[in-house]
């Protein structure tokens, strides 16, 4: 999900499931529970989407009782088939491209930096690890929270798979590396 | 604890032999949960049956729980692993025959137990894994995962101080697997059983305190991973 227009579609289904309209601190609380795990937010950044999805109508912002003066977010016709078509639409993520430091490192490195290397490549495995180990940690915290972690698991599961591709090629360039220049650096 | 002291392991003679571990010194505190990683061929599984006493070293010391493995006879090492190391591999290796219980009570039944405490212990064993459920199934009514979990009960059964685990997971699906890494850490925190873990996935090596990475049968890269299980299990 993009950034710029995840957020957009992100705050406009949250706002989607209040029926009957969602108070602006209330919408906040649920971004953070819906979205939180997995998104740094930054609420001035969430505020200027609803007033951005406003000024598109999108959403509107309602009075829900006589004689209140507290003004809610609700979705409107155009919002909703707006979240519909997005949901719909294929995903604008692409692949990354075929680009990595490491590999800028390795097109100017001469035979005798071969050691140095090898252990950069190393620090690089263990950072890789270290990921691997947070995204442990809040597998686990998510099992224990009663809420639905359903999304959250998937993306998890997209992030070990990352970091296990990453540290396999770590693997393949350390051997490539050690054939090409020898084992003795 | 398991210490090995530049240990050697060489194949073959002459030409031929082939160096499986190469001058490699470590020391695994009780309790411990390692890991240990490296690509195929680089000595991974030959650690763990070197600290069974399954082959002898060619040179260096190895000591388990203070006991040195290289001088011990075949039958201290076969009491070694009776009653003091449960060992899990990749192939569940049950008896197609025999009931998960009986299975799992088999190391207890040969070391001679009473059935009693043997019927007690098979108990314990497999409701600390949650397959108490399939103790009268035999293991091709059992999924992978079922089958695994009754071969990590038939290590636990002996109340083991250490548990080698080679690529416990390496016939399970990726959710199975998981849970069966969950089931041995969640071992390791609640009874103190000192785990090896051989794994060439860092996914599941990610579960350990620390991980032994070998290249060429020498140790290649040695680090901690943050936090204790139960500091990380808090979250």
């Amino acid at each position: 999900m993009r950034y710029d227009g995840g957020l957009r579609y992100a705050v406009l289904g949250v706002v989607s499931r209040n029926q009957h309209g969602v108070h602006g601190w209330v919408l906040k609380t649920q971004c953070e529970r819906m979205l939180g795990e997995f998104w740094q937010l930054n609420f001035g950044e969430v505020y200027r989407v609803l007033d951005s999805l406003c000024a598109e109508s999108l959403i509107e912002q309602i009075v829900p009782e006589v004689g209140s003066n507290r003004k809610v977010y609700r979705i409107t016709q155009k919002g909703r088939r707006s979240l519909d078509d997005f949901i719909l639409t294929a995903p604008t993520d692409v692949p990354r491209p075929l680009r990595q430091e490491l590999a800028v490192k390795l097109l100017f490195a001469a035979a005798e930096q071969l050691g140095d290397l090898l252990q950069l490549i190393d620090c690089q495995r263990k950072t890789y690890m270290e990921e691997l180990i947070r995204l442990t940690i809040q597998r686990r915290r998510l099992r224990r929270l009663p809420v639905d972690s359903f999304v959250t698991n998937l993306l998890i599961d997209h992030a070990e798979l990352t970091s296990r591709a990453e540290i396999a090629w770590l693997d393949v360039v350390t051997a490539a590396l050690k054939e090409r220049f020898g084992n003795g650096g | 604890m398991i210490a090995f002291e530049r240990v050697l392991k060489v194949f073959g003679t002459g030409a031929t032999s082939v160096r499986a571990i190469n001058n490699l010194s470590f020391s695994c505190p009780a309790g411990a949960f390692w890991a240990i990683m490296g690509p195929s061929g680089s000595g991974k599984s030959t650690v763990l049956h070197l600290i069974a006493g399954l082959t002898p070293p060619s040179g260096g010391t190895i000591l388990v729980d203070g006991a040195d493995v290289a001088t011990m006879t075949a039958a201290e090492a076969a009491a070694l692993r009776r009653r003091r190391i449960g060992y899990i591999l990749q192939s569940f290796n049950l008896f197609p025959f025999l009931t998960a219980a009986e299975n799992v009570g088999m190391p207890l039944v040969l070391d001679g137990v009473k059935q009693s405490e043997v019927n007690a212990r098979v108990s314990e064993a497999l409701a600390m894994v949650n397959v108490s459920h399939r103790a009268g199934h035999r293991p091709t009514h059992l999924s992978g995962g079922e089958q695994q979990r009754v071969a990590i009960a038939r290590a636990l059964v002996i109340r083991p101080s250490i548990v080698l685990a080679d690529e416990p997971t390496g016939n399970l699906d990726q959710a199975s697997g998981r849970a069966i890494i969950d089931l041995i850490r969640d071992i390791n925190e609640q009874t103190g059983v000192t785990v090896l873990l051989v794994t060439h996935d860092p996914v599941f090596a990610a579960h350990a305190q620390h991980v032994l990475r070998l290249v060429d049968g020498a140790l290649h890269q040695d680090f901690s991973l943050p936090g204790t299980p139960s500091e990380r299990a808090a979250g």
